[in-house]
């Protein structure tokens, strides 16, 4: 994934109320109306935060009239999540390693493993 | 598990927070920690090379480090320090760098906070030590600082548990 795009994927999750319409997404298509019926905002305002998503790739919406039903987009979130794990990973495995590290130090200082 | 920014600056978001406990007494992690020598030894994820340690461990002073991603990708970075009250406590500005030690953007994420400002604590707790890292954009733009948030939330709750339902939805796809 390129950096705009990542990027542009990151100001879309910038909004718990937009994290919030993915998540309710991750569990099938679904309509605007459906959508907007768990948050205290008018119809316009929803509207607005799934333009944002659209714009992000991160959903895309269907043709019908009626009922435009969203559903999610899978790629962009991908990226992000590779991203987020790469994070989680840096420090939780640095510090698997810190601790192996400390173990070796600890035993090279008592090498008789004789407690006082 | 999120802590609020100590500062007044209420725009500057809440920080990322790692607690772990060391099975180690204070003196040694603060050493682990601060001399370039054990840096070089354990802070890379696995399957990473360590490239450079170089450590100038003084306020004002730099840790300029290289790794290598296990598909042959270097990534360099940088520290300055800029609060030193051992062994309790280390204050840094962190970022991206290249291998001469010039300021770089984040490789993957331009909107990232170019600088971030990290806060170690290391408590000791009989034997072992408790040791905490704060982490907080510093002197970021609206911009950066929405991309941290958005990049914390998810690697603290993994977006409350959003990340959780999406990679099942997309194991779903590709199966």
């Amino acid at each position: 994934m390129s950096p705009d795009r990542l990027s542009t994927t990151f100001a879309a999750l910038a909004d718990p109320t937009r994290r919030a319409i993915l998540a309710r997404l991750a569990s099938g298509e679904t309509s605007v109306m459906k959508l907007a019926e768990p948050f205290e905002m008018s119809l316009p305002a929803v509207s607005r935060h799934l333009k944002v998503l659209e714009h992000a790739g991160l959903i895309a919406r269907g043709r019908e009239a009626q009922w435009r039903p969203c559903r999610l987009k899978a790629t962009p979130l991908k990226g992000i999540a590779d991203w987020v794990e790469h994070y989680r990973r840096f420090w939780e495995e640095s510090f698997d390693r810190l601790d192996d590290y400390l173990k070796e130090l600890q035993r090279k200082e008592k090498p008789h493993g004789r407690k006082k | 598990m999120a802590a609020k920014n100590s500062s007044a600056d209420e725009a500057a978001g809440e920080a990322f927070l790692i607690t772990r406990i060391f099975d180690a007494p204070r003196d040694l992690l603060w050493k682990v920690w601060t001399q370039g020598e054990h840096l070089g030894k354990w802070f890379s994820p696995k399957g990473f090379k360590i490239l450079a340690a170089k450590m100038d461990f003084r306020v004002g002073g730099i840790y300029h480090y290289g790794l290598e991603t296990p598909d042959g990708k270097p990534m360099w970075g940088k520290w300055e320090f800029r609060e030193i009250a051992a062994p309790e406590r280390i204050v840094l500005i962190q970022c991206f760098s290249d291998e001469k030690g010039g300021i770089t953007r984040h490789p993957m994420a331009p909107d990232w906070p170019q600088f971030t400002l990290s806060t170690m604590t290391f408590i000791a707790q009989g034997n072992k030590t408790k040791f905490t890292l704060t982490w907080v954009p510093y002197k970021a733009t609206e911009v950066e600082r929405k991309t941290f948030d958005a990049g914390r939330a998810g690697m603290e709750t993994g977006w409350g548990g959003t990340m959780e339902q999406l990679l099942a939805y997309l194991a779903k796809l590709q199966s």
